[in-house]
């Protein structure tokens, strides 16, 4: 083995009340891409933050190219070449690419000639660099398009030659596919490759296992802020990750049982919004799990909102129960037994700094009231009831739901919904950002209500996922329904090339 | 109920106690039941429309207009009486003025999506203006003493709009934290996004904010109509600011999601208070300025260093914001005609 590059030797952090990380060791060579993997809570993101400057260790000594090192700020880290590109882009949406580029460190030169210190924005020195930088990545960047007009994939490009502008030595990429199709995922992998061969090093973190095995070398698993095990990606298997994670094995990964598909509980009849949805067509069954496939900007949440009722409603119709419904906004949709798990946890579903309980009455406090008047006493009821049953991890129902894990923040999203007792459920990307634990736990429970007659209509990116768990899956291209396949015939490659456009 | 203070209100009260012992030192009439009970008198009035305004900044808006509105409503009840309509229908008018007002700043606000700043901000200027076209210039006098009681008669020794006002604290108090409504509110405030995915009519709870707030900025209008015992363009010229001074003050955030109606009644009390004690201790009205300023950024600033609970992670995204709004709101001109106003009165 090379030199480390990056060096840490038993780093301890300690937060009020939480031993976040407990003597971790780990070792970052150059030219190697390293995952970093563990459960929410494991201590991942406080390891990154220690290596880049935001946190400091409480004990343990970094050596960074040979020598100690102490980042005591994250420009500190960033001018010696660790950078981090975390999931929520951190760009600024109304600069240009090329602004973008150097946002904090724009080249400069003198105001006139020969007038000594720079003063000046150097313009072309940063064109001419920036397109190198495209150009050696094999990319085409815009230079001129403010960012907010990129896609997610282009977004994470910028950030990547921004790295690459200054010089990274380290790059940590936290969850970078969270929000890529397939291709851009692929895309992304095979700069990950070219970064690699360059010589720099790459912390990887994500929760989807496939990435782990297809672009890291090597991996270190965290759990409970201590160091499990570290060794080669060749040397373990799926199972043996997950067994490290959390410390069990989990028994089935997607329990699929079988199900008899009722009567017709939702239909949908040349559903059209202008623009966003052409002719779509389908009907949903009691005890059904329908997966709904498709690239990001296919149509897929679209559909879903037109269902819900936060899209205006267009052009054809909606049935509930063979019943005509008109659904005119969202408020409408619950009270016909529709709920709506959105994509965006944070913003879509939950009130952050509303308790858990605050959180899972938000859908029935009406009910839960008289004459307008809370009825705290049922409120806390329910609460206590969905905590258990879905098995909420929180130390109790008053907290604040923006002190929860990812994967329980997620649970209270599902659990707010299921105390109103819908008849369609439609969850849009419920397990993205959350633990494989949480995960397995969320794919239990839709088997459970599945069972018991919910008709649920399942939104993933994740194709193992919409294979695993789905009854049928229907496949969206460009805002229409580009074909449909049942539990037995779908396979990754009929589905991404219905959803290409291809098939 | 269980009253648990929070820290900003124990803050708020210990600078409300303070205030009091110190300006009673200051001057030997401060402490008399009558100034108090008169001091009440203006304090109703903005406390009253305060009430409201509360809510909307919970809910992260703001409503500029009320004391435009306060003025346009006056007016209209007042043309009316004096073309004949006898005073009672002529008052319940004005107040469907203002409650229209108010309604039209929401609907602006919740349908058409302009942003509650410059709506607001809009009608603060379109309402004054349609008072002073409707008045022509002069003031309406000589309303029968049924009505000046409104604003100078008291019940059991104590200030008619007084009671009017502790009603008010009371309505809006349980309105506020125990309904349904009053929970939303704080969720609009925090994240009114995730409450339109809960399929909750957030349009709906905005409207209704805005079209109460005018109902009882016409009510306010009233009661300052009759105070004063005239209906004039210019009445309350300048009252949004000492309003939102003190809904700031209580520890309401502009940045939306927190803030009690306990906070915004202290803080009501501690502006009047200083208003009313620094004026009988012959402190210039421009010190009286600087010093309110002062307070209202002092107190804002304490607030900081405690987080509390519940409001952990909208902490450190909501102080900047009522930081700015003091800066605005006791630097602006128009706060010294507030002040005026009352100094006017003693």
């Amino acid at each position: 083995m090379t030199e480390a590059l990056l060096q840490l030797r038993g780093i301890t952090k300690r937060f009020p009340g939480v031993l976040a990380l407990d003597g971790v060791d780990f070792a970052l060579t150059a030219g190697e891409v390293h995952a970093l993997v563990g459960e929410n809570g494991a201590g991942k993101s406080t390891l990154i933050k220690i290596i880049s400057g935001v946190h400091q260790p409480d004990a343990g000594r970094i050596d960074y190219l040979g020598t100690p090192v102490t980042f005591p700020t994250p420009r500190a880290a960033a001018d010696r070449g660790i950078t981090v590109i975390y999931q929520e882009v951190a760009l600024f949406p109304d600069l240009t690419v090329l602004e973008n580029l150097y946002v904090g460190a724009y080249p400069r030169r003198p105001l006139l000639r020969h007038s000594g210190r720079g003063r000046r924005v150097d313009w072309m020195a940063m064109r001419a660099r920036a397109q190198d930088v495209a150009a050696s990545l094999g990319v085409k960047l815009d230079l001129e398009a403010p960012v907010h007009r990129l896609s997610a994939a282009q977004q994470q490009l910028v950030e990547i030659a921004r790295a690459l502008l200054r010089d990274a030595r380290v790059i940590i990429m936290d969850e970078p596919t969270g929000p890529l199709t397939q291709q851009d995922a692929a895309r992304l992998f095979s700069l990950i490759r070219q970064l690699r061969s360059r010589g720099v090093g790459i912390i990887y973190i994500s929760h989807r296992l496939e990435e782990i095995f297809e672009v890291a070398d090597r991996l270190t698993v965290l759990r409970d802020g201590r160091r499990i095990v570290a060794m080669p990606v060749g040397e373990t298997t799926r199972e043996m990750l997950i067994h490290h994670m959390v410390g069990r094995t989990l028994d089935t990964l997607y329990p699929h049982t079988a199900r008899q598909t009722g009567p017709p509980v939702l239909e949908v009849e040349g559903l059209g919004t202008s623009g966003a949805l052409t002719d779509v067509s389908f009907t949903l069954g009691r005890g059904e799990i329908l997966g709904l496939a498709g690239l990001v900007g296919s149509g897929r949440t679209t559909l879903a909102r037109a269902i819900f009722g936060i899209v205006p409603p267009g052009r054809g119709r909606i049935k509930l129960d063979g019943v005509d419904a008109r659904i005119a906004h969202a408020g409408r949709a619950r009270e016909l037994g529709i709920a709506y798990v959105p994509e965006e946890r944070q913003r879509q579903g939950l009130v952050l700094p509303f308790s858990v309980s605050e959180n899972l009455s938000l859908v029935i406090l009406r009910r839960l009231s008289r004459l307008g008047f809370i009825n705290h006493a049922s409120e806390r009821t329910v609460a206590h009831d969905v905590v258990r049953r879905l098995d909420i991890r929180t130390p109790g129902i008053g907290v604040p739901a923006a002190t929860l894990s990812g994967g329980n923040q997620q649970k209270v999203v599902v659990g707010k919904w299921l105390a109103a007792q819908p008849r369609v459920l439609i969850m849009d990307e419920p397990t993205r950002g959350v633990d494989v634990g949480a995960k397995a736990e969320i794919h239990r429970l839709m088997s459970e209500l599945a069972g018991r007659g919910l008709a649920i209509l399942l939104i993933s990116s994740e194709l193992p996922e919409l294979l695993g768990m789905s009854d049928r899956i229907m496949v969206m291209h460009r805002g229409r329904i580009a074909g449909e396949l049942s539990r037995d015939q779908a396979t990754q490659e009929k589905i991404m090339a219905m959803a290409t456009g291809v098939a | 109920m269980n009253i648990r203070l929070l820290w900003r209100e124990r803050v708020l009260i210990g600078l409300l106690i303070s205030s009091g012992v110190v300006l009673a030192l200051l001057s030997d009439v401060f402490l008399t039941p009558a100034n108090l009970l008169r001091a009440t008198r203006y304090a109703a009035e903005i406390g009253l429309v305060a009430l409201p305004m509360t809510m909307i900044i919970i809910s992260r808006g703001i409503d500029l207009s009320v004391a435009s509105n306060m003025a346009l409503s006056a007016m209209a009840m007042g043309l009316l009486w004096q073309r004949g309509l006898p005073i009672w229908p002529a008052v319940a008018i004005g107040v469907v003025t203002g409650t229209l007002a108010g309604w039209l700043n929401g609907w602006v606000i919740a349908r058409v999506r302009v942003p509650a700043i410059v709506v607001t901000l809009a009608t603060l200027a379109v309402y004054r203006g349609i008072a002073t076209g409707l008045s022509g210039g002069t003031g309406i006098l000589g309303f029968p003493e049924s009505f000046l009681a409104l604003g100078a008669g008291t019940v059991a020794g104590i200030p008619v709009q007084t009671v009017i006002w502790i009603a008010g604290i009371v309505i809006a108090a349980v309105f506020l934290t125990r309904t349904t409504n009053g929970r939303y509110i704080y969720g609009i405030g925090h994240n009114e996004t995730a409450l339109r995915f809960s399929g909750i009519a957030v349009d709906r709870i905005v409207l209704g904010l805005y079209t109460a707030s005018g109902f009882v900025a016409a009510l306010a209008g009233m009661i300052y109509a009759a105070r004063v015992g005239t209906a004039k363009s210019n009445a309350a010229a300048g009252y949004e600011l000492s309003i939102i001074t003190a809904v700031v003050l209580g520890g309401t955030s502009l940045a939306g999601g927190e803030g009690t109606l306990v906070g915004t009644v202290l803080g009501v009390l501690i502006l009047t208070i200083l208003q009313n004690g620094l004026t009988l201790a012959r402190v210039p009205a421009a010190m009286q300025d600087v010093l309110i300023g002062t307070v209202l950024l002092a107190a804002v600033l304490t607030y900081r260093e405690r987080p509390m609970r519940k409001e952990v992670s909208a902490q450190s995204t909501s102080q900047p914001a009522p930081r700015r709004a003091a800066g605005r709101a006791m630097s602006d001109p128009e706060n010294t005609l507030a002040a005026g106003e009352e100094r006017r009165k003693p």
